[in-house]
């Protein structure tokens, strides 16, 4: 019970922190929405995939992986939020594991009240991007993969031809079940992970050991930390669910409209939630490490 | 070296600028995707008359037939202009003004008439708008003469068991069996006609399955054993041998020879996906 108040104690004093540092100091949204501007280009480019010029590079991909009919309108709108997903899944892994490293370099500075120079904290991170380009990588593969783990789990247990399990049919475990586990698997995957980088900057440390002292403080600090990576991630699902329900979207709506919810799915992810997970876990992060 | 390094990420932002710039234009050209988009707007017009075709109001059925008639004119040698075409009949139909329809459905029988699977299609909807109509002889003619005209054609294989299909639903035993009749006749020819052809595969498949209609099962197993002795080395018979085993089991109520032909099956096709049915099938059989 008192571990408890403790750890929600400290989230309040993280996120008193955390709004009085990006008050404070805009500048520390600076690696974010560069990461934003590259998922924006990104976006509008897969989103024009089936017109020329971009259809000679695109169409073969798209029909090899996921049938020809994606590559017609209003069909195409159907896989832009996976291909939007797996977009983000590459540049998170190339671009955005260099700028959460810069924007952790920024915080600790702010955090031990030096001047932010973008530049220096920039090369900081680039000095290290070995080191965060596999972290990320080992975070994203995993979480991928277990995902497609359960996934499949669950499709080869039906069509083996049970029609239910624990009480609930195919429908039920296919769409709001495994939408709930595939969220507690993104929600578990990055908080075990997600004090490697401020490790990997702050403390200078190698890759396994960074990431191994990253899970010793998870669970250490397990419920703020969940707290930390768990509550912005709530604000992510009404887009999910909107994109789930693609189909609808363009048969009531327009098909243009998925197009939309992914800008607003990037806004949401990249300029609200991403900020707030790395600067209030990196709070937390340098709080305990005073202490 | 800080210099640098703004210029660096100038130099980056102003290729990113430009690619995106790249894009959006991409998007503005008028090419199939952009074709698409138009038929799929004009479509979703079509739509709201084919839900409720009664509540539609006629000036609206014409501003939607003009819409698609201005992207036939636009876009005239695209499928999507074909589909068009056809849409503007079907809305007739539904809009209950068939003879608008018909005249549709000519016009496009004399635009693609090279094409013997477009005028099998227009030919059978003049059907349809008759048969709607109440007026069975006059579809009939249609459709018969889809079997002559158009016997190759999917929708001319498939009209004669669609003319018997017409009789089992009107409740007419006697013209569903004198029709099954001539439909296998009609498919005999077709099979001679072009021997040893996928088409002739078809027809035989289908007289069996006429058979199994007119509850002929002696005769059924012996056009799927023709089947299997003319094309056992050109396509899989593993269905066809299982189609045989059930009627032996179910109609027939021979066991012996419901055993041997799932024998068969398994020993020629181990990786069939019928081999699991066969064996339950199999096991039932020894429980009985």
């Amino acid at each position: 019970m008192d571990s408890q108040k403790t750890g929600i104690t400290s989230v309040k004093k993280v996120y008193n922190t955390t709004a009085k540092s990006l008050k404070e100091n805009p500048a520390l949204f600076v690696p974010f929405i560069i990461f934003a501007i590259f998922e924006f280009i990104s976006l509008i480019i897969i989103s024009l995939a089936p017109r020329m010029p971009l259809r000679l590079f695109f169409g073969p991909l798209i029909r090899t992986f996921w049938g020809e009919r994606f590559l017609h309108y209003p069909l195409n709108f159907l896989l832009l939020p996976k291909l939007a997903s797996l977009v983000r899944m590459g540049l998170t892994i190339i671009f955005g594991s260099l700028l959460t490293g810069m924007a952790v370099v920024i915080i600790c500075d702010i955090y031990n009240k030096k001047p932010i120079k973008l530049g220096a904290s920039f090369k900081s991170a680039l000095k290290k991007y070995i080191y965060l380009f596999t972290v990320v990588f080992i975070f994203t593969l995993l979480f991928y993969i277990l995902v497609k783990l359960v996934t499949i789990g669950l499709i080869k247990y039906f069509i083996a031809g049970h029609s239910r399990l624990l009480f609930l049919g195919a429908g039920v475990w296919m769409g709001p079940v495994l939408f709930v586990i595939n969220f507690l698997l993104a929600l578990l995957v990055q908080s075990a992970f997600i004090y490697a980088i401020p490790i990997l900057i702050i403390e200078k440390e190698k890759l396994i050991k960074s990431i191994i002292k990253s899970f010793v403080l998870f669970k250490k600090l397990f419920i703020p930390t969940i707290i930390l990576v768990g509550v912005p991630m709530l604000i992510y699902i009404p887009v999910l669910i909107l994109q789930y329900n693609g189909s609808f979207l363009i048969n009531r709506v327009f098909p243009e409209f998925v197009l939309f919810i992914s800008i607003l799915g990037i806004i949401i992810g990249s300029l609200v939630i991403d900020p707030i997970v790395t600067i209030s876990t990196t709070v937390l992060y340098l709080m305990n490490k005073e202490k | 070296m800080s210099d640098n390094l703004e210029n660096n990420m100038k130099r980056v932002f102003f290729t990113l600028i430009l690619s995106c710039l790249f894009a959006v234009l991409a998007g503005c050209g008028n090419d199939q995707y952009a074709i698409e988009k138009q038929y799929w707007q004009a479509q979703k017009q079509a739509e709201k008359i084919f839900k409720n075709p009664h509540a539609t109001p006629p000036r609206e059925l014409e501003r939607v037939v003009k819409l698609l008639n201005r992207f036939i004119e636009k876009h005239p040698k695209t499928n999507l202009a074909l589909d068009a075409e056809f849409n503007i009949a079907r809305l007739y139909i539904v809009k209950e003004e068939y003879d608008k329809a018909r005249t549709q459905l000519r016009t496009i029988l004399n635009k693609y008439a090279k094409s013997e699977a477009i005028c099998s299609e227009a030919v059978f909807l003049i059907g349809n708008s008759y048969e709607i109509e109440d007026k069975w002889n006059l579809a009939l003619e249609q459709y018969k003469k889809i079997m002559q005209v158009y016997p190759i054609t999917l929708r001319g294989l498939d009209i004669p068991i669609y003319i018997a299909q017409h009789y089992k639903v009107k409740y007419q035993p006697d013209k569903m069996v004198s029709a099954l009749e001539e439909t296998i006749g009609h498919y005999r020819t077709l099979a001679s006609r072009y021997p040893k052809s996928p088409l002739s595969l078809k027809a035989h498949t289908l007289v069996a399955e006429c058979y199994i209609a007119l509850k002929d099962w002696p005769n059924a197993i012996s056009s799927f054993n023709t089947v299997i002795d003319n094309y056992k080395d050109k396509v899989k018979m593993d269905g066809i041998l299982l189609d045989i085993a059930i009627i032996y089991n179910r109609e027939l109520k021979d066991k012996v020879k419901t055993k041997e032909t799932l024998e068969k099956l398994i020993k020629e096709y181990p990786k069939s996906q019928f081999v699991k049915t066969a064996q339950a099938l199999l096991k039932e059989l020894e429980k009985k």
